[in-house]
């Protein structure tokens, strides 16, 4: 029986022993570093207000690829609020993560139009080349896969984003082709 | 004659290339210039719609559209202007034919732009381009209206809301109008998360400044002196545009201290979404602008009374805005004269799945279903037999083929089960599975559900587990009737909306197709050779050419056999994802009942 | 105003909530996220009742709906039976450990439905009433975690809660006895901590954490008293007494 198409991300308790340092770790590999005054030039961009909370964590999560603990507490002792509260967004929000993310992020739509137009087969696909489920890294921490709700290209599904780019009715069969060149592209 | 390039920069269209092919074109005009003798602009616009048949590029005023455009054919392009035009790249029709102008291809022909009057036309980025066709005219003309009299204009357009519900836009404003406390909000909700819709991101894309237009005239009415629009974060390229609408209307005084020299003041911010379905309902998204989860109040004191910050606001969708300078412009009444009995003006839909010709179209309130799927659409994708089409999202259901001259309006379709919702309209042929469809929508509420309430929480965690069982080979005698009732406590007893019809699209899935519930409950059978617990797949040697696509298109490599030879499937190392069926062009591969254990 | 409630006539004024007013005339209508104390949670979803206003009936939430208008109200329709037996179905599916829900499921006669999956070892319902109890009180040291069918309610990083002052109000407020306090005569375990518990000087018995009584007393910038209720109350009594004495 396959594992069921479609699983929930969510944080779990597991997510902490590995990821709960601010530095940004592969499998014991260390992939970047993140200096603490960095955090005071992103929370500062804004006014001292709980409103903008969402925004600072937004903004960390697009310099870090996640939302580290130690800007987690900082931003709440910016506005002063509690970190249980920020926690709970966190947690919430789906564009935040608690846990770091490879360098390449590979979105596969599964919006309505993408799922009947077999987004699921698309993720076996992945799952082929790179040995990932939703939700997962590669070992070597350059791949991430995630399953999204629809981002709005449905004309053109099924329909896959990597970095932001999109790509649109993608085929099975294209799928090693398009990540060849972004691995060659990535490399040093 | 001066000429314009439209090169069609949406999302769809740039997923295609179509920042390449402006760059190409761009290249190809300027080397080619010094012989022309037509004098060529090229311009980014945004989303036409047609986004499968991108990138679109359009020569104008000679209205001569190309599709599916490469860099390569920009000197073709280029060269053509004023002569013969590219034939290879025009659209064909149904005949055959190929079409010059929008108005001749088969997917516009039958639209009726209104609120996507600009998109397509116009770049964007560039305020003097709304202004040129008319942009802020209608802002100008409020100015000179009491806010009473805008009110009583919206109202009498008996414009209803385009983000699902359908309240009546007037009645709303009036509502926050009446209430003296200050401050007042507005706030444009662009925050869509329906799976297969981007009606909001085409027009926060293609023409932000109407958008703009529609919230500044709102809070002119109502009295607010601060807005926000609150645009999902996935939408990129919606953000940046709308930004930069709001900044060139500030710095041209539209927006900001004094509107247009009036002394009346608004402030306009962007605000990013967190990433949560339920930030689509008014109060949850409130509590998302104010720095907290985004969970849903209960509504026994209207939003327009006790909104963000419990002050009076009103929140609009981004459609709805759009319509209100067109309502200003043309007078209220004059907005009646399109639409249907209780839903007028038109309505946008993103008409998407096993379609022919999918995109965002935008037709009268009331044409019927099958008007849309067959004369815009083009029917089925490779003339399968449509099935239904599901409209709403996860709030609305699927209706049935037999009930396609249904007409599309707010109330036709709420009292068939399925609901307008923001307008997504995805088309399903003979190989979609309803249950499996249903437990989609069931499997996306319950991750999108905020988790309050305990009917929504712990209703759909069963409803989705009664339904992967019922796709998985594991269904009981006596679920239907289960799920109908944990529906009656979803609907009745739920916080708010998103409970309260998350059960329409597992109630209509019932209602309309109850038979191939029983297929799967009793005989263990997947009608649609979906399901893969229940489904195994065969190759017709008969009909098998070898074309191999099937093999390629494998993700186990169960499919053998050698070139022009019939294909052969080991059912042991095959997972009955149906990646096989959907590339054979010659009907060989089929879907049978499993008969073994999985 | 008057409204009618099960065919009694009760008087209220206009924006009370209909819970309220029922149980002042004697209506017992069940709840578990209602708490006087933290009112407005409005989640369980066990108190609706129908409601009957001009000529539409509504299934309302009593604890949150605020009687604006003279209506009839139905605290035991077939409709509401009907409902709060699936609600009450659904909770006992969510938390099959907790006694109360049985109680209620009994009295209420929900149906039983075996094909429900049942969670393991569940007693929280997901009320929020101890995450509202730790925010009013000021420590914010829980709250919910994840959303959906995946909420729970947990300490950031549901590590030991650093800002937990191990009060437990959380536990006094849960209606189902969800959150686990473990105390003896020294010592209070709550939420994967242990704190000390401050003694009362004269009987000894437990008046509340060191945390807590330091926090009481940052908040209040009062030194809080090193006696158990109790004996607060008879010294001063006595004191009184050698006042009048005097």
């Amino acid at each position: 029986m396959r594992p069921t198409p479609y699983p929930f991300s969510r944080w779990s308790p597991a997510d902490n022993n590995k990821f709960a340092s601010a530095e940004i770790y592969f499998e014991g590999r260390m992939l970047m570093e993140i200096m603490p005054q960095e955090f005071s030039s992103l929370l500062e961009a804004y006014p001292k207000d709980r409103r903008y909370a969402l925004a600072v964590m937004q903004d960390m999560q697009r310099q870090y690829n996640y939302v580290p603990r130690e800007g987690l507490e900082a931003l709440a002792e910016y506005i002063s609020r509690p970190v249980a509260e920020l926690f709970s967004m966190a947690t919430f929000y789906k564009s935040l993560s608690l846990k770091p993310k490879g360098v390449h992020i590979i979105k596969v739509c599964n919006g309505a139009a993408c799922h009947i137009r077999g987004a699921v087969n698309l993720v076996g696909g992945i799952k082929r080349i790179f040995g990932i489920a939703p939700g997962e890294t590669t070992e070597d921490g350059m791949f991430s896969m995630e399953l999204v709700n629809c981002m709005g290209s449905c004309a053109l599904a099924p329909v896959m984003t990597v970095d932001g780019k999109y790509y649109g009715q993608v085929k099975i069969e294209s799928l090693s082709a398009i990540f060849e060149a972004l691995r060659n592209e990535a490399k040093p | 004659m001066n000429r314009t390039v439209l090169v069609c920069c949406g999302t769809g269209c740039i997923a295609n290339g179509s920042l390449e092919v402006a760059e190409a074109l761009r290249r190809a005009i300027s080397e080619t210039k010094t012989h022309a003798i037509v004098e060529t602009v090229i311009k980014q616009t945004g989303c036409n719609g047609f986004c499968e048949n991108g990138p679109i590029v359009r020569i104008m005023p000679d209205d001569i559209s190309y599709y599916k455009v490469k860099p390569k054919n920009a000197r073709d392009i280029v060269n053509s202007i004023g002569e013969k035009p590219v034939e290879q790249l025009l659209y064909k029709n149904d005949e055959g034919t190929p079409v010059l102008s929008q108005m001749e291809n088969p997917f516009y022909m039958s639209q009726h732009k209104t609120v996507l009057r600009n998109i397509g036309e116009i770049d964007p980025g560039n305020l003097s381009d709304y202004l040129a066709r008319g942009g802020y005219s209608a802002l100008k003309k409020a100015l000179f209206m009491t806010p009473d009299a805008i009110i009583r204009e919206v109202e009498s357009s008996g414009l209803r809301g385009r983000g699902g519900a359908g309240f009546p836009t007037g009645r709303k404003w009036r509502t926050a109008a009446g209430f003296e406390a200050l401050p007042k909000y507005v706030i444009c909700n662009g925050d869509e998360g329906d799976p297969g819709a981007f009606m909001d991101r085409s027009i926060l894309e293609g023409d932000p400044h109407s958008v703009l237009e529609g919230i500044i005239i709102c809070a002119l009415s109502i009295g607010a002196l601060e807005g926000f629009l609150y645009i999902r974060d996935e939408y990129v390229l919606a953000r940046k545009y709308v930004q930069k609408a709001i900044h060139d209307a500030e710095s041209a005084g539209i927006l900001g201290g004094s509107i247009m020299g009036s002394g009346k003041r608004l402030n306009l911010s962007v605000v990013r979404g967190g990433g949560a379905f339920i930030c689509g309902e008014s109060t949850a998204l409130m509590a998302s602008i104010e720095g907290r989860v985004g969970e849903p109040r209960a509504k026994y004191a209207r939003s327009a009374q006790r909104g963000l910050w419990n002050q009076p606001t009103v929140l609009n969708n981004v459609e709805t805005f759009a319509n209100i300078p067109i309502i200003i412009n043309n007078s209220g009444e004059n907005f009646t004269k399109i639409g249907a009995e209780n839903s007028k003006g038109t309505k946008v839909f993103a008409l998407v799945g096993k379609v022919r010709r999918s995109g965002l179209v935008e037709v009268p309130m009331g044409v019927s279903l099958r008007y849309l799927v067959n004369n815009i659409g083009g029917g089925v994708i490779d003339g399968r037999p449509l099935k239904a089409v599901q409209i709403g999202g996860p709030s609305g259901g699927c209706i049935p083929e037999a009930m396609l001259d249904l007409p599309v309006d707010f109330d036709s379709l709420t009292n068939y089960g399925a609901m307008m919702g923001s307008g997504g309209m995805i088309v399903m042929d003979d190989r979609s599975c309803m249950v499996e469809v249903a437990r989609y929508y069931v499997n996306f509420l319950a991750e999108e559900s905020c988790g309050k309430c305990t009917p929504c929480r712990e209703g759909l965690r069963q409803m989705l587990a009664i339904l992967t069982d019922i796709c998985e080979g594991r269904g009981k005698e006596g679920d239907l009737e289960l799920l109908e009732e944990i529906s009656r406590a979803l609907i009745g007893a739920s916080l708010c909306a998103l409970g309260k019809s998350a059960p329409n699209p597992v109630m209509t899935g019932i209602r309309y197709f109850r038979d191939e519930y029983i297929a799967h409950i009793m005989e263990k059978h997947c009608p649609a050779g979906v399901c893969a617990a229940l489904t195994a797949f065969e190759i017709d040697a008969s009909v098998c050419v070898g074309c191999t696509n099937c093999k390629r298109a494998c993700p186990t490599g169960a499919v053998t056999g050698e070139v022009k030879s019939a294909h052969n499937i080991n059912q042991a190392a095959c997972v009955a994802c149906g990646a096989c069926r959907e590339v054979c062009r010659f009907g060989a591969v089929r879907a049978i009942k499993r008969r073994f254990a999985v | 105003m008057i409204i009618e409630i099960d065919g009694k006539a009760c008087t209220c004024s206009p924006g009370e909530y209909l819970l309220n007013i029922a149980s002042r005339n004697g209506f017992s209508i069940p709840t578990l996220c209602h708490h006087d104390g933290l009112p407005g949670q409005g989640c369980c979803r066990v108190c609706i009742v129908e409601v009957s206003l001009r000529d539409r009936k509504d299934i309302v939430t009593a604890c949150i709906y605020p009687v604006e208008q003279e209506c009839s109200v139905f605290t035991d329709s077939d409709r509401v039976k009907r409902q709060r037996g699936m609600i009450l179905a659904l909770l006992r599916a969510s938390a099959p450990e907790s006694e109360e829900i049985s109680r209620l499921c009994k009295m209420y006669d929900a149906p039983l439905y075996e094909r429900l999956t049942q969670k393991a070892n569940e007693k929280c319902i997901l009320c929020g009433l101890c995450v509202s109890a730790c925010e009013t009180l000021g420590a914010s040291a829980i709250s919910s975690v994840n959303r959906g069918v995946e909420k729970t309610v947990s300490t950031p990083y549901d590590e030991p809660a650093a800002d937990c002052i191990g009060c437990a109000s959380c536990a006094a407020v849960c209606p189902t006895g969800a959150i686990s306090v473990e105390e003896n005569n020294s010592s209070r375990a709550i939420w994967n901590r242990k704190f000390t518990l401050q003694l009362c000087r004269h009987c000894g018995k437990p008046v509340g954490t060191l945390d807590e009584l330091a926090f009481a007393a940052r908040k209040t910038g009062v030194a809080q008293t090193t006696l158990c209720e109790e004996c607060r109350r008879k010294a001063i009594a006595d004191e009184m007494i050698t006042a009048y004495e005097r």
